[in-house]
């Protein structure tokens, strides 16, 4: 970064007398740190103590009485095997579609002129200022008309092609130089040649952001995949789980709170480990996804 | 690299091609690269909209025929308790969120910024960690460890000698707590929101107004805030939308409950589906998108104007 070597007497002493603020803002974002860590780290642990334990010691930790019992339970309970199939079917088929129609419709929109575009790019743009939740119950009938409630179209297809993937790569590739483009096209690229073989590998680092965010969001996703597809043979992992919490909120007859609350940190524990590694193995390009994805908004 | 071998693969069996007419005008291309968001987003997008349009100037119960009603399920919605709590609730609960997030979100970013702070990227990967767990799954911890009886945040208050705290039980905490949820989940990428803000910032500015005796907080309050304005801007728009449209935390946390103290405008938009009453439904999704257009609209005035 910036090279800060022959500084000033003046400065240099400015740096001693902030040493104690130094200490200061360590100690709080430490502290904040932990925090945001802690319950996170707390189901984790929790999730193989036995379940009375969770419930009567939830700030102790007995290392000889560990067990995997709720994760058999949970596993017998409800079915997660088959949530992340869903999920996995989902993920795969939508994050294909995004990440390769969003770049294409936004190389048309950053790199050519032709009548119209404005006009459907300013749909674009309106889409990424409307709540989702309005489109929720046409889309629900739509999806009922077209007999796809409880499908995996009704899961993929709906926000597959992005708005705001769109809008944030339409900014990536309107500044791979036109140069390029028209060397490729003299020496009788096609149009779509172009895309694939120039512009897709050039904004690689931008594809990758794109690709980590893209599958976070779909991994996540909760409000769409619960209205229309909630049968059990349909529920994505996100479905699977929220039916275990209610389980608590909506005080299942007969339910025994230890055993309930057991299962589901052991289905929580199970579905957010998978997305932590793949966060944390591709921390770069997340950041940097997000970094150049919110600072055009 | 990679457009280096590129560019030279297709050199090579480019030369005869180039006389031939390519097999994709170039003036037809575009139409045909955009072709399939503008299938996707007229059949999924356009269509709805239009439809809940129509929708919610009927009564229709999701079968049989819907019947005309005009502006009835809009006068309905305006005279009704729950749709003006729902709005209150969203609103407390955008007071208990938005301005707590710009303040910590700017302080951790600008603390963040500082190139010679020690474990950045490890600051930087735990304030992630609960934006990028699944929502459901963190939810569902936030019940456990607020429960009155049996949670930890209890336990923790326990071992310092005060008593249980109904944190999801009572209506004086419910709210309070499902921000709690909100805040802890999100800030983390507001500040990497606002960190991009700042990095945008040149540090010759900060270089010139130490060496003119600029204190810190001096420095926050005349360069960061103002240089940071568009993304400060940003971020507080972005988060007024995902608080007036909050659903999935108090669906899976409080059900809505205790008496409603957490009902949403999400949540509340949803119980219409859920109740088959598909008419009032579409009103309410109307009234809150030119609720949350009229704040985003707000937001970016109040905070261009000062400028």
């Amino acid at each position: 970064m910036t090279t800060r070597t022959a500084r000033p007497a003046r400065i240099r002493a400015a740096t001693t007398r902030a040493l104690p603020t130094a200490l200061g803002s360590q100690a709080f974002l430490l502290l904040l740190a932990l925090a945001f860590l802690a319950p996170v780290a707390w189901a984790l642990i929790s999730a193989f103590k036995p379940a009375t334990q969770i419930i009567s010691d939830p700030l102790g930790l007995d290392l000889t009485a560990l067990t995997l019992d709720n994760y058999r339970r949970m596993f017998a309970d409800v079915p997660i095997g088959q949530g992340f199939l869903n999920t996995a079917v989902v993920l795969v088929a939508k994050g294909a579609i995004t990440i390769f129609f969003a770049p294409l419709a936004a190389y048309a929109f950053a790199k050519y002129r032709f009548p119209g575009r404005d006009l459907l790019f300013g749909m674009v743009l309106i889409t990424l200022m409307l709540p989702t939740i309005v489109l929720i119950i046409p889309l629900l009938l739509e999806m009922k008309a077209l007999g796809w409630v409880n499908t995996y179209q009704a899961l993929v297809l709906p926000g597959a092609v992005d708005a705001f993937a769109i809008f944030w790569m339409r900014q990536v590739i309107a500044d791979v130089p036109d140069e390029l483009l028209d060397a490729a096209r003299v020496d009788g690229a096609g149009e779509f040649g172009i895309f694939t073989r120039i512009v897709l590998p050039v904004i690689r680092p931008a594809l990758a952001g794109l690709a980590v965010l893209t599958v976070m969001n779909i991994y996540n996703d909760f409000v769409w995949p619960v209205v229309v597809a909630s049968s059990e043979r349909m529920a994505t992992l996100q479905v699977v789980l929220s039916t275990l919490a209610q389980n608590i909120t909506g005080n299942r007859i007969g339910a025994d709170y230890a055993t309930v609350t057991g299962e589901l940190l052991a289905a929580a524990s199970i579905a957010l480990v998978p997305l932590l590694l793949v966060f944390v193995a591709l921390q770069r390009h997340f950041i940097n996804g997000i970094l150049a994805g919110s600072v055009k908004g | 690299m990679s457009v280096l071998v590129a560019a030279e693969r297709s050199r090579g069996h480019g030369a005869g091609r180039s006389v031939l007419r390519p097999w994709l005008p170039r003036k037809v291309a575009p139409y045909l690269f955009v072709l399939p968001f503008v299938a996707m987003f007229v059949a999924f997008s356009v269509y709805p909209m239009l439809f809940t349009l129509r929708l919610s100037f009927t009564d229709w119960r999701g079968s049989g025929a819907a019947q005309w009603v005009g502006w009835d399920n809009y006068a309905y919605l305006l005279g009704n308790e729950m749709f003006w709590g729902s709005l209150g609730n969203s609103a407390m609960l955008w007071l208990m969120i938005v301005p707590v997030q710009v303040v910590v979100g700017l302080l951790v970013a600008v603390l963040l910024n500082n190139a010679k702070l020690r474990m950045r990227s490890f600051y930087r990967i735990a304030f992630l960690v609960p934006f990028v767990t699944p929502l459901v799954a963190v939810a569902q911890i936030w019940v456990v460890v607020f429960d009155q009886n049996y949670g930890a945040v209890n336990g923790l208050l326990n071992l310092v000698g005060l008593p249980d705290v109904g944190w999801l039980t009572t209506s004086e905490f419910a709210k309070p707590t499902l921000a709690l949820l909100f805040l802890w989940k999100t800030t983390g990428f507001i500040v990497i929101i606002l960190l991009s803000g700042l990095q945008s910032i040149d540090a010759s500015v900060y270089e010139a107004a130490s060496i003119d005796g600029a204190s810190r907080s001096r420095q926050l309050r005349s360069i960061t805030v103002p240089l940071a304005r568009r993304t400060l801007m940003f971020s507080v728009v972005l988060q007024t939308l995902a608080v007036f449209q909050m659903f999935a935390e108090p669906f899976v946390v409080t059900d809505g409950g205790p008496y409603n103290s957490t009902t949403t405008a999400g949540l509340h938009l949803y119980e219409h589906i859920t109740r088959g009453d598909l008419g009032t439904g579409a009103a309410n999704s109307f009234l809150l998108v030119i609720v949350v257009m009229g704040l985003s609209l707000v937001f970016v005035r109040l905070l261009r104007t000062e400028d």
